[in-house]
């Protein structure tokens, strides 16, 4: 009797035991083996591999944008092992699923650098969880490159004021939808009243309050006459869109992306809004999924050429051969077009690996300080690290959705506004 | 009826089994940090958490009989506020005071307006109720931050001014904030249902009428189990936000309610032990799962419908039932050794 207790106790313990081997499973197999030591310890870094780990959403109905981090990223790395590695040492991405959830995105941070050893982290879709990431990223001392998020207190609030150098970012910040979308309409002296549609959540209120005051600078016969607020996951943009018309708006000014901009595109063009209005500013409308979406009615001329949009990258521009190599590239290996959040990982990697090479070194520290600074041709164009906020300056034009022969799915190619990025972004000291 | 002698050795050899196995847990809680690392101390800190969580949940759940779908709601009450008084002052006990009283008023309120309901319209009131607790955070954002929460919280030093401060920066110094914590919350726990409180719970679950004819007031005992529910909750919120370092709003949407359900029905939702042992499964299978397959949502999902039919009652009743015999059926062999 006694005997059989006892049985059932170890059993139940190594269970136990294996479980618990289960969660410490991978701090046993770090980047090198014994055996090749020798050989890592000739490579100039030390290391055979470097691991970057990359984190975007890859579930839910914005799984899209996590899936182009990803297509990017491996193409990056794919790209970089056939050459030879950085420095001789190979990449070894692992990608995890954050979401869109604070918690998961700061465990996956923790597994990557504690247990699966990764060296850099890439990647990152949400505001949200980019805030949450930062503090977590200085407790980790490990560098990540945000590549999607777009709130401007990332790299103004926590680069800038709060200095945690482990963060940079290759993407546009909310500049991009907010202050470029001013310097189009200050050109426009026929369009006077503005109307907005926003998400209603940080992007989209702060979006509409630095458009309003970096308009109000350049003109003062401007009117913001409507606002309406749609939550994440609304499906019927009708409500607000009648809200917005009986103000009579020239402008509408919408920041819902993806999906959403779709559907409420679609049914702003149902209502007849499109023969009311004189230009329509769709925030990230270049955005491969919105334009994919919208394709059969840009073709038919719903929007009467009165759509205008920007993303973080235009796969359309600009016309060089890093940008054409890229998009080449891109669509052998994927068959899709890049859409921004695939560019800015892919020249995220190659950022890192220019850094890498830079210092010869893989230590935080030290790629930091190669990265503050930093001047690198990507398929964007050329892209300046701002040491101060640890901000990726490039260009990204804004323009018409138009339909090109030249293309299968619409691009934002018409009467294309360029303006040099270090005019328009916000500096510091941020005030 | 009189115990035979089988019975009560077989009742002292299951006391005694089930206290070695909790000092045995106790202890290698207690050496976790030395051992095995950052990382699984991080884990580990998250389950304890989510196990307190569950716990809490399942006096409301399991010993009431009554499903809420509005927990996140005291959960991101209980985190918000700690957040918005670590921002402010740095005392770690202050933050969880706040966090736990704040909860535990928020549940009062709620619950005085959800307890005459049961079932369909208990869950659904309460579901609303959480709901609204979310819209709030989303949309006050001058206190809350709205979508993007609150960030940078400070670990701040477990301190009683004058008395002592100790540093707990750490995430292995905070672990062991979280582990006597949640100890000390989850032995009450074990006071509280094991006290008349707690019978007259599963009385009214089992047959309210009858603990009406006894004399005591039905919706006075729901009311007091949804308030204790709810400052369970909020401890859990707000001993997470030191650990996350921020506070955000998908803490209080209602598909965050699920997880403390689906940890008490894999652990067994009539017995105490079971949401814990549900907290454990529930994370480390989905932490495992996610290492190996994007998909790692498709195969949980089957994991846990695996368990659920697999394991009725929960995986603590089966284990239970392999480990501790029932003194009620005390087999020859056991009398006679």
């Amino acid at each position: 009797m006694k005997r059989r207790g006892l049985v059932t106790l170890l059993v139940l313990l190594v269970s136990a035991s294996l479980l618990v081997a289960g969660c410490g499973q991978g701090s046993g197999t770090k980047a090198t083996g014994g055996a090749s030591d020798s050989k890592a310890k000739e490579l100039p870094l030390g290391v055979e591999v470097i691991k970057i780990g990359v984190q975007g959403v890859l579930s839910g109905s914005h799984a899209d944008y996590g899936r182009q981090i990803q297509m990017g990223a491996t193409l990056a790395a794919e790209e970089i092992n056939g050459a030879g590695g950085i420095l001789g040492s190979k990449i070894e991405l692992k990608v995890m699923d954050d979401e869109l959830n604070a918690n998961v995105a700061q465990k996956n941070a923790r597994y990557l650098v504690s247990d699966w050893g990764a060296n850099f982290i890439v990647g990152t879709d949400s505001s949200g969880v980019a805030l949450s990431l930062g503090p977590i990223l200085k407790e980790l001392d490990t560098i990540q490159i945000f590549t999607h998020a777009a709130t401007e207190k990332l790299t103004e609030d926590l680069v800038y004021k709060q200095g945690i150098k482990q963060i940079f970012r290759t993407a546009v910040p909310v500049y991009q939808d907010a202050i470029m979308a001013a310097y189009v309409f200050k050109d426009m002296p026929e369009v006077k009243r503005f109307a907005a549609l926003n998400a209603d959540y940080e992007y989209g209120h702060t979006s509409w309050r630095m458009f309003k005051e970096t308009l109000s600078k350049f003109r003062n016969d401007v009117e913001f006459v409507a606002e309406a607020n749609a939550p994440f996951w609304t499906a019927d943009f009708t409500p607000h869109l009648s809200k917005l018309m009986a103000a009579k708006p020239d402008v509408i000014f919408a920041t819902p992306w993806g999906g959403e901009a779709v559907m409420m595109l679609r049914q702003a063009v149902s209502m007849g809004v499109f023969e009311q209005i004189d230009a329509w500013w769709q925030a990230m409308g270049g955005s491969v999924d919105v334009l994919e979406g919208l394709a059969t009615d840009v073709k038919r001329d719903a929007f009467k050429g009165k759509l205008w949009g920007t993303g973080r990258y235009l796969h359309n521009w600009p016309d060089t051969p890093e940008n054409k190599a890229f998009v080449k590239a891109f669509q052998q290996r994927w068959n899709r077009y890049p859409n921004y959040s695939a560019e800015t990982t892919y020249s995220a990697i190659y950022m890192l690996k220019a850094a890498i090479e830079k210092s010869r070194s893989i230590k935080t520290g030290d790629v930091i300080k190669a990265l503050e600074g930093l001047k690198i041709m990507t398929p964007a164009g050329e892209r300046y690290i701002r040491p101060e906020d640890h901000q990726a300056v490039y260009n990204v034009p804004a323009g018409r959705v138009i339909f090109s022969s030249d293309y299968p799915i619409p691009i934002v190619g018409g009467d294309l506004k360029i303006v040099p990025a270090d005019e328009y972004y916000r500096k510091p000291p941020f005030n | 009826m009189e115990k035979t002698i089988g019975e009560i050795r077989m009742e002292n050899r299951n006391r005694v089994v089930a206290r070695w196995l909790l000092g045995l847990l106790l202890l290698v809680l207690f050496i976790l940090p030395w051992t095995l690392g950052t990382y699984v101390t991080w884990t580990a800190s998250n389950i304890l958490i989510l196990a307190l969580y569950a716990a809490g949940f399942n006096i409301l759940f399991g010993y009431s009989g009554l499903l809420s779908f509005g927990q996140a709601g005291f959960y991101a009450i209980g985190a918000y506020v700690c957040a918005k008084i670590l921002l402010g002052t740095s005392f770690l006990l202050l933050g969880f005071l706040g966090g736990v009283l704040a909860a535990g008023l928020a549940a009062l309120i709620i619950g005085f307006l959800c307890t005459r309901h049961t079932q369909i319209y208990f869950a659904m009131l309460t579901l609303s109720f959480g709901m609204m607790i979310h819209s709030i955070i989303w949309k006050w954002r001058d206190v809350t931050g709205g979508d993007d929460g609150l960030v940078n919280v400070p670990r701040a030093p477990l301190a009683i001014p004058g008395l002592f401060s100790i540093d707990v920066s750490s995430v292995e110094s905070y672990y062991y904030v979280v582990l006597v914590i949640v100890a000390l919350g989850i032995f009450l726990l074990w006071r509280m249902v094991n006290s008349p409180l707690g019978l007259a719970l599963q009385g009214i679950r089992d047959s309210e009428q009858r603990v009406a004819f006894s004399g005591l007031s039905i919706q006075k005992f729901r009311l007091i189990a949804f308030a204790i529910s709810g400052m369970y909750a909020g401890m859990a919120g707000s001993l997470m936000v030191p650990l996350l370092k921020s506070a955000d709003p998908g803490m209080a949407h209602w598909t965050a309610s699920a997880e403390p359900l689906m940890a008490t029905l894999l652990g067994g939702i009539y017995n105490f032990a079971g949401p814990m042992v549900g907290a454990f499964i529930l994370y480390v299978a989905k932490e495992l799962i996610a290492r190996y397959t994007e998909y790692w949502s498709m195969v949980l999902g089957f994991t846990v419908v695996v368990l659920v039919l697999g394991f009725r009652g929960g995986v603590v009743s089966v284990l239970q039932g392999l480990l501790f015999r029932r003194t009620g059926t005390v087999s020859k062999r056991g009398v006679d050794a």
